[in-house]
Order: C-alpha cells, then sequence, then structure tokens
C-alpha cells in the first residue's frame, strides 16, 4: 500500500473538508443556541454584568485549576478533577505549543507563536493520555456517568484519544514507518474536525459564552457565586 | 574461463590478478548489500558465508560473465542522472561498475546521431534480445497521441515499448522514470507517467532520486549483473539495500530533533547550530533513500548536512507533496479564506433557519409564553 497517497488525502482534500465541516458546523451550532431565546429578566441590575463576566472567566481560568479545594467536585473526587485538569492542559499545550503544530497554525492562519521546548510538550502529551484512559476507566465504573453514557460520550473519548496517542506514537516513531503513523494521525484528526461539531466537544467554544452569560447574570445580581 | 569475460578484458587492459581481487572487493561494496539477497542460488548463499564470500562471488562473475549489455532511453528528463553518474571521478565505485557494462545506445553519450543512431539501437535490441538491461531516464508521455515527446518521430509509449519487450530487466533512473516526476507536476501538461505504469510483464527496477545517487544506480545494475535478478525491491519497486531507510532514521541532525531544537531560517543561531531542519520544510522523515549514508560527491555531504532540508525526491508526488520550505506537518490543502466564511456564512444560515422554525412551532404550541428575541 502506498501510505504516501493516503497521507497527502489526509493532508489535503480530506482536511479541506474537514475544516469546512468544522467551521460550518460550528457557525451552525452558535446560531441555534444564540436564537433560543432568552427569558425576560425583570430584576433591577444591582450590580455590573460586565464585571460579573469578567470575574466567572477569571475564576474559570486562574482560580480553579489552580486551586481546586475550594470546589464541591474537587473534594468529591480528586483524582478524576486532576485527571479532567491535565488532560486539558496537555491537549492545550499539544495543539498550540508544539512545534510540528504550531506549523500547521501558521500555514492556516498566515502567523505563527513560539513554541514550547519539545520534552515539555512530550510530557504533557503523555499525561493527557494517561489522564485519558483513567477518565474512561472512571466513566465505565462510576454508576451515575455509566448511567448518563451513551454512545456520543464514549465517541467522544475515542475520536480524541486516536489523534493524541497516534501523534505521540508518530513523534516517537514507534511501531510503524513514520507515514504510517502520520496518515492515522491526519486521518484521526480529521475525523475529530467533523466530529467535534456534532458533539458535545464544542464546549472548547461553547464554555466561553456559558461563563460570560452566566457571569452577567450572577454580576447583575451582585452575587458571587 | 570464458573468453570474452569482463575480467579478460580487464586482463588486457593490463590488469594483475592481484589488482583484479581488489577491484572485486571494492565492487562487492557497490552491492551495497546489508543482507544476503533472496536469490535462489545456493552458490551464493554458500559464498556469502565464507569469508571474503561476496568478493569471490564478485569475482566469479567478473570471470564467468561478458560485460552487461545497456539500452538506456531519455525521454522527458534533463538528463540529471546521466550527469550524476558522469561526473564521478576515477577512481570510484561508480567507475568500475561502468566498466563492467557495455552501453550500447544512450542518447546523450552517443557520438552517433539522427538515423544512424536509431540504427544502433534497433541492432543492439537484436543482438542482446533477453540480455540487454533497460535503463529509462525521464517520464513518458503515452497519451494525446503521444505528441508531447517523440525520438526520431515515433512516441515515447512505443519506443519504451520496444525496448522492454527483449529486455531482461528495466531499470528508471530517477524521479522522473520512476513517479512521473516533474513533468508529472501539476497541472502535468503532457500526462506524465513513470515506466512501472507500462511496462508490467518484465521485471521493473525504480531507483528514483533527483537525480538517483550514482553508487545506488550502479550497485543496482551491479547486483544485476552478479546476481542476473533484481535484487529485494520495497512496495515501490525500490532496491532494499539502499532505500530501506529513511535520510530521517540516518540523519546526523536527527539528536537535534529528538531535542526539539530546530533552525527557524536558514541564517538564524539554529541554523548556525546545525540544529534540524523539519521547521525549515524537511521532508527527511518519509522520504527513503541513501543520501546520509552513501552521501554525495564521493561520501563528501548531502543537503542536510549542507544546510538544506530534504525535498523529498525519491518519493511519488514530489513536487506537489508540499512546499519545499513548507513545514511537513502543514496541511497539504487548506481552504481559501472566502471560502472558510462561505462555510461559516452557510453554518449560520442554517442555524438561523432551524432556530426560527423552531421558534415558530414553539410560538403555536404554548401562544401565551413570552419570549425576548
Ligand atoms: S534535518 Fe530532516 S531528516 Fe534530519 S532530523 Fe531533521 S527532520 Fe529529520
Amino acid at each position: 500500500m502506498n501510505w504516501l497517497a493516503i497521507l497527502d488525502f489526509a493532508r489535503g482534500p480530506f482536511f479541506e473538508v474537514a475544516l469546512l465541516v468544522f467551521i460550518g458546523g460550528l457557525a451552525y451550532r452558535l446560531m441555534r443556541i444564540l436564537l433560543l431565546g432568552w427569558h425576560f429578566d425583570r430584576i433591577k441590575p444591582a450590580g455590573s454584568k460586565l464585571g460579573g463576566a469578567l470575574i466567572s472567566y477569571l475564576r474559570g481560568i486562574l482560580i480553579w485549576p489552580f486551586i481546586p479545594w475550594v470546589r464541591n467536585t474537587f473534594s468529591k473526587n480528586p483524582v478524576i478533577y486532576i485527571a479532567g485538569g491535565l488532560f486539558h492542559l496537555g491537549l492545550f499545550a499539544v495543539i498550540f505549543l508544539d512545534a510540528a503544530h504550531i506549523l500547521a497554525w501558521q500555514s492556516l492562519l498566515g502567523f505563527g507563536w513560539p513554541s514550547l521546548v519539545t520534552p515539555i510538550v512530550d510530557w504533557l502529551a503523555a499525561i493527557a493520555i494517561v489522564a485519558m484512559i483513567l477518565l474512561f476507566i472512571n466513566r465505565l465504573v462510576n454508576p451515575v456517568l455509566k448511567l448518563i453514557s451513551g454512545p456520543a460520550e464514549w465517541l467522544n473519548l475515542l475520536f480524541v484519544f486516536i489523534p493524541m496517542l497516534s501523534g505521540y506514537i508518530m513523534a516517537h516513531h514507534l511501531f510503524f514507518a513514520y507515514e504510517v503513523n502520520f496518515s492515522i494521525h491526519m486521518l484521526a484528526v480529521d475525523i475529530l474536525l467533523i466530529w467535534i461539531p456534532l458533539s458535545r466537544i464544542s464546549h472548547f467554544m461553547f464554555y466561553f459564552f456559558a461563563r460570560a452569560i452566566h457571569g452577567a447574570d450572577f454580576g447583575k445580581r451582585a452575587v458571587i457565586p | 574461463m570464458k573468453a570474452g569475460t569482463i575480467y579478460d578484458e580487464l586482463a588486457r587492459g593490463g590488469i594483475s590478478r592481484r589488482e583484479f581481487m581488489k577491484i572485486c572487493g571494492l565492487l562487492a561494496g557497490a552491492l551495497g548489500l546489508t543482507s544476503v539477497p533472496p536469490v535462489d542460488v545456493n552458490a551464493a548463499y554458500d559464498a556469502l558465508r565464507k569469508p571474503d564470500g561476496l568478493v569471490n562471488l564478485v569475482a566469479e562473475a567478473l570471470q564467468t560473465k561478458p560485460r552487461l549489455p545497456v539500452i538506456w532511453l531519455e525521454f522527458q528528463d534533463c538528463a540529471g542522472c546521466t550527469e550524476a553518474l558522469t561526473r564521478s571521478h576515477d577512481p570510484t565505485l561508480v567507475n568500475l561498475v561502468l566498466n563492467t557494462i557495455d552501453i550500447e545506445y544512450h542518447e546523450t553519450l552517443f557520438a552517433a546521431a539522427g538515423a544512424q543512431a536509431e540504427a544502433a539501437k534497433e541492432a543492439a535490441i537484436k543482438k542482446y534480445a533477453g540480455q540487454y538491461v533497460l535503463v529509462v531516464e525521464g517520464s513518458i508521455s503515452p497519451g494525446s497521441g503521444q505528441i508531447y515527446c517523440t525520438i526520431g518521430g515515433r512516441g515515447s509509449g512505443d519506443l519504451l515499448q520496444e525496448a522492454a519487450a527483449n529486455a531482461f530487466a528495466v531499470v528508471a533512473t530517477g524521479n522522473c522514470a520512476t513517479f512521473g516526476g516533474l513533468p508529472r507536476a501539476n497541472p502535468d501538461p503532457t500526462g506524465a507517467v513513470g515506466v512501472m505504469d507500462l511496462v508490467t510483464d518484465k521485471p521493473v527496477i525504480n531507483v528514483p532520486g533527483c537525480p538517483a545517487i550514482p553508487e545506488v544506480f550502479t550497485g543496482t545494475l551491479f547486483h544485476l549483473l552478479v546476481f542476473g535478478a533484481p535484487p529485494e525491491l520495497d512496495s515501490l519497486k525500490r532496491p532494499m539495500p539502499f532505500y530501506a531507510n529513511t535520510i530521517h532514521d540516518r540523519c546526523l541532525r536527527r539528536p537535534y530533533y529528538e531535542a526539539g531544537l530546530f533552525a527557524d531560517s536558514f541564517d538564524d543561531d539554529g541554523a548556525r547550530k546545525g540544529y534540524c531542519l523539519y521547521k525549515l520544510g524537511c521532508k527527511g522523515p518519509t522520504t527513503y533513500n541513501s543520501c546520509a549514508t552513501i552521501k554525495w560527491m564521493e561520501g563528501l555531504s548531502f543537503p542536510i548536512q549542507a544546510g538544506h532540508p530534504c525535498l523529498g525526491c525519491s518519493e511519488p508526488n514530489f513536487w506537489d507533496g508540499g512546499g519545499f520550505y513548507q513545514g511537513q506537518s502543514a496541511p497539504l490543502l487548506r481552504p481559501a479564506a472566502a471560502l472558510a466564511a462561505g462555510a461559516g456564512a452557510v453554518g449560520l444560515v442554517l442555524g438561523a433557519g432551524m432556530a426560527t422554525a423552531n421558534q415558530a412551532q414553539k410560538k403555536r404550541a404554548h401562544p401565551t409564553e413570552q419570549h425576548k428575541e
């Protein structure tokens, strides 16, 4: 089999289509949510909406990840809280701070930025992969989680896991020839791009809207949640 | 000892027995053998097991076989492969091998021209039927009535088939003859193809590169001479002794790659320190060839050693497989900004349409409920 031809397809036309589906799909989802309609909120403003939104972001991004014990979810299940956090951290580092991925961003956006040194990205990726396995096991054994996990949840895990694992294998030149690993990685990435708008992985975008809206609501009522 | 063997000719040229054995030793190296080839010659296996086995095998071949007749055709090419071969100076391995072959027809090297040359080729095809190796340099344009590449008024496709019909094996040299090369690059006006797309009933050996490494090419020819059969080939018909590893596998900059130390431009500090050229577009990780080990100019250097990223010239689609200076992790195709914006707009419109339809349905179901739009 000529893997280079498969690789060219995965890096070429398939990637282009997947990216278009990703963009169009997220725009669709966003519009649907924005037009869900808003209930009248007749409360008299007691505080600033903008301030509330800002506080909400700061807490979500700066405080909870670093002093997690203030949160209930942490004290109830610290392992899972940490695994979830490390998984997101690793994912972020790999996607946005890895030298090879920055080259991809550069070709898409026209500009790049400095990368994190490879060994650090590498460790974060390994940690993220282990964290994903822990999260998978947790979903498998936790009775409540099991109850609310449909096929989409399992597919979410799978579709993120394969690009992560294949990327790690590729970066370390393990098992198969480089072009084979590269092909698998790119095919998996393309599939993930198409899957994201259809799934709850789109929370990477909606998270920021949700924080802003809830923050504004709290801000208006002058409550600090 | 048969008359007319290569050894006879060498001896006539004043080469002593001792010198002959030395030459055999050098030539054994030209085979580039990393393992015993899968040729079902028991004698070969025995010979290889003995100390100096390969040397003896070579000596035996040279003492029993006449020079290998070669017919060399050039189609849509730049003669770079020929150029690379003829630029190697005496006394190199390449040159030694060239002494063991007999080039019966070669457009660039031939003194004869026109009808004379064509007649010589026809005579050679007849005389050495079933014995000669056909070497092809350049891509073939078999479509469009074969108008794009003609020699003596005949199309490249016909010329190839005619010469291949009587050959004992066909060696395609350079990326053009193997995978279509530069002529096949988008928009491929001539419909260029490689030899293996057209010749299916003969052993075809691909020796890609731009140009092919002279030692790899002659090593392959010499293998045909000594063993009478092609070396083990990979899935793209490339000889395994020379194409089993990627450039990246044997690259002298590899430790920097592993450490994540990259040159960001051709004249930055990283470039001066010899860091990995991945970010500058190196295709070494997916390119199978011997540049990093055999190197060029008699082992002097090769592009990556000299500071230039690998272009991937021994792989199919090498002109269209991503920009030469674009990192390999970048996508090959990306939607134009307008297309991406279009996709976003389609999504927004569809979303808005769907949301409006839903709201209308909701209002019909609960006419009294108030909504702020
Ligand atoms: S220069 Fe190219 S072949 Fe060498 S290590 Fe870097 S990427 Fe690999």
